[in-house]
């Protein structure tokens, strides 16, 4: 049985559209843009942050936008079918509205608005909880517990995380430059994405595309440092290939997470490295998009998805020298070719590492 | 199918193990009845003391799960899953966290890095060198038909063993419930795992 993945949407600074952002990105341009006395001693920071909506609420406004749009997209009513599960992927979601219950009220809003049949679940597992979503709903559709998943991505920028990325110091004072050899750190972003995953080809309006296989893996050595030698990203990444029946021979683009730390960077070009995917054109969307973290899977999964149907690939924003060990081939320009599978990675805070397959059909 | 092998609650007055009362602490403070359940595990473990007490509670129901069933040992790096959720997500680090760059104080590092709930997995993996699939889920209450379902969804794909947890903790209690599944029946409990069953053994506490 194929699981079938399509109706990609991305809410973002660049625009609310999979189409309008990867246009934008295609254009090498960015969201990211400096805000005055953000951080916490009143610097001046970079953010990708959205202006155009209030703050207020802005969380619950992203999510419902979303679901709006990959609705939108879908045969009617498959929202409200008993067989359809609403998968959301955060880290913090409204934590700046709500501390001890950030993300409860989220769900109900939901559950009651579009009439879902099932409570939705919510995947709250740091940088990979997107790319995690999207595996957890292909286990659920293969084993046939639902037909349907809608699968959103959110969060938000509040004065927790960026404080918190700061006491790290992990905040670059630049626009991030992921995989760069002068990469100082991140750039915090927000938006929101989501795709619809289906065992029926029939219930997308645009052409759908095939998720092959998705897992997850721990590098079992440190909660907040990446491992030195990329062992949850190896292992993510060659459990997914072995399931999906794939070579790394038929990967024709590496969407990597790349979110412009040292350490993080480096990990992952080592982890490429380890899987012989060194000549693999790649790139890091952080550059365009900040780090977005729980919405960053599935904003990253959206572009690619974007790239193969239109077989471009976007140059990795940010990128001029190169600053890692490994020997990747990080996108220093736009690159027409086609583009038939693609190998999305994500890797965050607690040694978790995801990796997930998506191919033209 | 799969099977679920063994169990664990801890509250603040009681920890059973398979539904029978194993240890009881008698104390008020979360913190001392923390330290009390790790003292009780006769361990000597640098990490544990640096870590948030949703962590800590996470290694010790991991720990009280091995000892009832020593067999975990034999799994492969790859081979177990861990599955936790809760309701709270790290709430009660997320306050300490706040607490310490409000009133022009500075943010704390060493309590941001734990102010996400999937920490406790990677604590869980570190100590135990565990490789396998991760994932956290925040639900208003114990789902045990995702807990069953994504178990068994998992044990039959690419894991021979799951181990879960449910955790809440807050300033005056703590609600923790643990349990074991593997593929193959162990034949300690003969419990087929299901959403009845899994519902049934966490509410005996």
């Amino acid at each position: 049985m194929i699981t079938y993945i399509g109706s990609e949407n991305i809410i973002s600074p660049l625009g609310d559209s999979a189409r309008e952002n990867f246009i934008k990105v295609k254009n090498n341009e960015t969201g990211i843009s400096l805000f005055s006395g953000i951080g916490v001693d009143k610097e001046d920071l970079y953010l990708s942050k959205i202006g155009t909506l209030s703050d207020n609420n802005k969380f619950d406004v992203l999510l419902a936008k979303c679901l709006d749009s990959i609705i939108k997209e879908s045969s009617d009513n498959i929202i409200n079918s008993k067989d359809t599960i609403v998968i959301l992927s955060t880290t913090k979601a409204d934590i700046q509205e709500n501390l001890t219950a950030p993300i409860q009220s989220s769900v109900e809003k939901i559950k009651v608005a579009y009439k879902l049949h099932h409570t939705p679940l919510v995947i709250s597992n740091a940088c990979i909880s997107g790319v995690l979503a999207m595996n957890t709903a292909n286990n659920f559709i293969q084993s046939n517990i639902y037909k349907h998943a809608f699968v959103i991505g959110a969060d938000v920028i509040s004065d927790f995380v960026l404080f918190g990325f700061q006491s790290l110091y992990a905040i670059s004072n630049e626009v991030c430059q992921p995989f760069d050899k002068e990469r100082k750190g991140i750039s915090l972003g927000e938006g929101a994405a989501g795709v619809l995953m289906s065992s029926e080809s029939s219930v997308f309006k645009k052409e759908a595309l095939e998720f092959v296989e998705g897992t997850s893996s721990n590098d079992a050595n440190h909660i907040s440092g990446p491992s030195r030698t990329g062992e949850g990203l190896y292992r993510t990444v060659q459990k997914t290939m072995e399931l999906a029946n794939i070579k790394s021979s038929e990967i024709d683009f590496i969407s990597a997470h790349g979110t412009g730390t040292l350490f993080n960077d480096e990990m992952e070009s080592i982890a490429f490295d380890r899987l012989n995917m060194n000549n693999i054109p790649l790139n890091s969307l952080k550059g365009y998009f900040g780090h977005t973290l729980g919405a960053a899977g599935l904003i990253e999964t959206a572009i690619s998805m974007q790239s193969i149907r239109t077989n471009t690939l976007v140059k990795s924003l940010g990128f001029e020298a190169e600053g890692t060990s490994g020997g990747i081939n990080i996108l220093t320009q736009n690159l027409e070719k086609e583009v038939s599978t693609i190998l999305k990675t994500a890797s965050g805070f607690g040694g978790c590492n995801a990796s997930a397959i998506i191919r033209n059909i | 199918m799969s099977y679920i092998n063994s169990y664990c609650h801890i509250s603040n007055d009681t920890v059973k193990i398979n539904g029978e009362n194993s240890t009881s602490i008698d104390s008020d403070s979360i913190e001392e009845i923390i330290r009390e359940l790790y003292l009780s595990l006769e361990l000597k473990y640098s990490k544990f003391h640096k870590m948030d007490q949703l962590s800590k509670i996470a290694f010790i129901g991991t720990e009280l799960i091995k000892q009832a069933n020593p067999e975990i040992s034999k799994s492969g790096e790859n081979d177990i899953a861990l599955l936790f959720s809760n309701s709270r997500s790290s709430a009660d680090t997320d306050i300490k966290f706040q607490e310490s760059y409000q009133n022009g104080g500075i943010p704390s590092p060493s309590l941001f890095v734990y102010t996400l709930p999937n920490i406790l997995i990677g604590e869980i993996a570190i100590r135990n060198k565990w490789y396998g699939e991760n994932m956290f889920t925040i639900s208003s209450i114990f789902d045990s038909e995702y807990y069953a379902n994504y178990c068994n969804i998992l044990i039959k794909k690419n894991a021979e063993a799951a181990l879960c947890g449910w955790i809440n903790v807050d300033d005056d209690k703590i609600e923790a419930f643990f349990f074991f599944v593997t593929k193959k029946d162990l034949k300690q409990l003969n419990l087929p795992l299901d959403s009845n069953m899994l519902e049934k053994i966490y509410r005996q506490d």
